[in-house]
């Protein structure tokens, strides 16, 4: 699945991954932010961005091919509306809106890839992201996999016992909502019991990094070099 | 629908960015009120229920399948303030980890979706929850929360200048309807189910609320209506608007601090990126500060 893949990544050793995650952070933001007000027609400086993202990515020690593969999940949605412009007659935004839009994707990708998602968002609340909106994104990643694991399993269930394709479309509504019921109160419950185990664990309401952040002058430097490179080469 | 990076423009995706940062601060806090520590695994595992509960499939017509969406419902069963706090970790993590939508978007997903979408949902079942017609009210509720988002969201490609034909955006507004429409019969499906399993899960937890949120739902669905409305009325006034709008956020924007130091950069892209940016940066610095100050008022 997806998320192992990204987990994996996340555990390599390179000058990236040392990086703080706010550091990450931030240059991404620069980097979205210059993509996101290049001009169309600006085909140098997307080149140089794209440029600076593959090494990053070689850099970081992650599968090139690999990644720029799983970066293609916004073309459905970004060729849609590009063979629309096409269409209507903007060739040139038709082809920034695909190109910039995988660009924006791969750049999340490289960034999430060699961040921890715990890690990420601790420098997001370190930023002064508030402290329930990461608990509750904390639980949800960590939960997310198990859950629908558990739909999974219903959903086979469900396909090896209504193999009968003139069973009744209603009843199989019906049955699909009863599944969705049965995985809420389940869900519900767990909640409970995750609840007290951690309490029994001395849960202090914060979860804890193994090593605690910190923004060293390496952070700093390569930020603003980063920030630096961007923005001259969108400025020439 | 995520919007990912670059279909919005930078007027629009800034000033949504802008608008979501408080919100999110505020119903962050509001929700830390209504709920104590032990609420929040509860919380997490919700929006996991709700990532999950997109692989069951729903038989809608013929060959098609439609999945639950998942705002109305949490609303319902969490109460709006964390209903919206579960969409938005949702949608941040679709954004991180899955590239679902954009993260300069993320503003606006956050505004569509989970402000919008979740408090649009709520209004009904806030009114007539209680009553018996509770029924309507939930489906109601599904129906408005999928249209605002969805309506929100193509208003806002159209004004950043996604050219769209007319036929395609009528046809986009009626797969909406559809969903939407589908989202509601989901929707009272399984919170009937839910009350047949175990009516004592649903009293437990009834929405409270207070006067702010009717008033930010209420907003909610009329910013849903604008946003349906200027999609149905012709693109090329649409073009217009966008135009206006664009050139007023511009000049409304960078006003305070157009004849500052900032005048000294040759390039204008600078100049007004950091402008803008000067902008955001007050903007965070403020809510940064806010929440500091009630931290300490809270504590002491």
């Amino acid at each position: 699945m997806h998320h192992v893949h990204l987990d994996n990544w996340s555990r390599g050793a390179s000058p990236l991954h040392a990086r703080d995650p706010r550091a990450k952070i931030l240059a991404l933001l620069v980097f979205l932010i210059v993509l996101a007000t290049t001009p169309s027609n600006a085909a140098l400086t997307l080149g140089i961005d794209a440029t600076l993202l593959i090494a990053g990515i070689l850099i970081a020690g992650l599968p090139l091919g690999n990644l720029l593969l799983r970066a293609m999940v916004v073309l459905p949605f970004s060729l849609t509306f590009g063979v629309i412009s096409w269409l209507a007659g903007d060739r040139l935004r038709a082809l920034a809106l695909v190109e910039k839009s995988y660009l924006s994707a791969a750049a999340v990708l490289l960034i999430v890839g060699t961040t921890s998602l715990p890690a990420l968002l601790s420098g997001l609340e370190r930023m002064g992201a508030p402290r329930v909106l990461v608990l509750v994104a904390q639980f949800i990643y960590r939960y997310l996999f198990v859950i629908s694991e558990q739909a999974q399993h219903m959903r086979l269930a469900a396909a090896s016992r209504q193999g009968d394709p003139r069973f009744h479309r209603k009843g199989r509504f019906r049955a699909a909502a009863g599944a969705l019921a049965v995985l809420f109160a389940r869900s519900y419950y767990r909640a409970d019991g995750i609840h007290r185990a951690m309490l029994a664990r001395a849960f202090t309401g914060r979860f804890q990094l193994l090593n605690s952040l910190r923004f060293r002058f390496s952070d700093g430097v390569f930020l603003l070099a980063a920030a630096a490179f961007l923005i001259l080469v969108r400025v020439q | 629908m995520h919007i990912p990076d670059n279909f919005l423009s930078t007027p629009v995706w800034a000033s949504l960015d802008a608008v979501s940062i408080p919100a999110v601060a505020l119903l962050a806090r509001r929700a830390g009120r209504e709920l104590d520590d032990t609420r929040i695994p509860l919380l997490g595992v919700m929006g996991a229920f709700v990532f999950a509960a997109q692989m069951i499939n729903f038989p809608v017509g013929i060959g098609t399948s439609g999945h639950l969406v998942g705002g109305a419902l949490l609303a319902c069963m969490l109460g709006p303030a964390p209903a919206a706090l579960v969409m938005t970790a949702i949608i941040a993590i679709q954004a991180f980890v899955f590239q679902d939508g954009g993260v300069l978007a993320l503003g606006a997903n956050v505004f569509n979706m989970a402000i919008a979408g979740v408090l649009a949902g709520y209004l009904p079942i806030h009114f007539w929850g209680r009553t018996k017609r509770r029924k309507q009210a939930i489906f109601a509720g599904a129906f408005l929360s999928v249209m605002a988002s969805a309506s929100l969201a193509l208003g806002e490609l159209l004004i950043s200048g996604i050219a769209m034909p007319r036929p395609v955006i009528l046809l986009s507004l009626a797969l909406f309807a559809m969903s939407a429409l589908i989202e509601g019969a989901i929707t009272i499906a399984v919170v009937e189910a839910i009350e047949k399993l175990n009516p004592g899960l649903v009293q437990k937890t009834q929405p409270s609320s207070g006067r702010a949120i009717v008033a930010l739902s209420v907003a909610a669905v009329l910013l849903g209506g604008v946003g349906f409305l200027m999609a149905s009325s012709a693109p090329d006034g649409i073009q217009q608007i966008g135009v206006q709008l664009g050139l007023a956020a511009k000049t409304g924007f960078h006003a305070p601090l157009a004849d500052y130091a900032v005048g000294y950069f040759e390039s204008s892209w600078l100049r007004r990126a950091s402008a803008g940016l000067a902008g955001l940066l007050l903007i965070y610095g403020v809510c940064l500060g806010a929440g500091r100050w009630i931290g300490r008022q809270r504590s002491a």
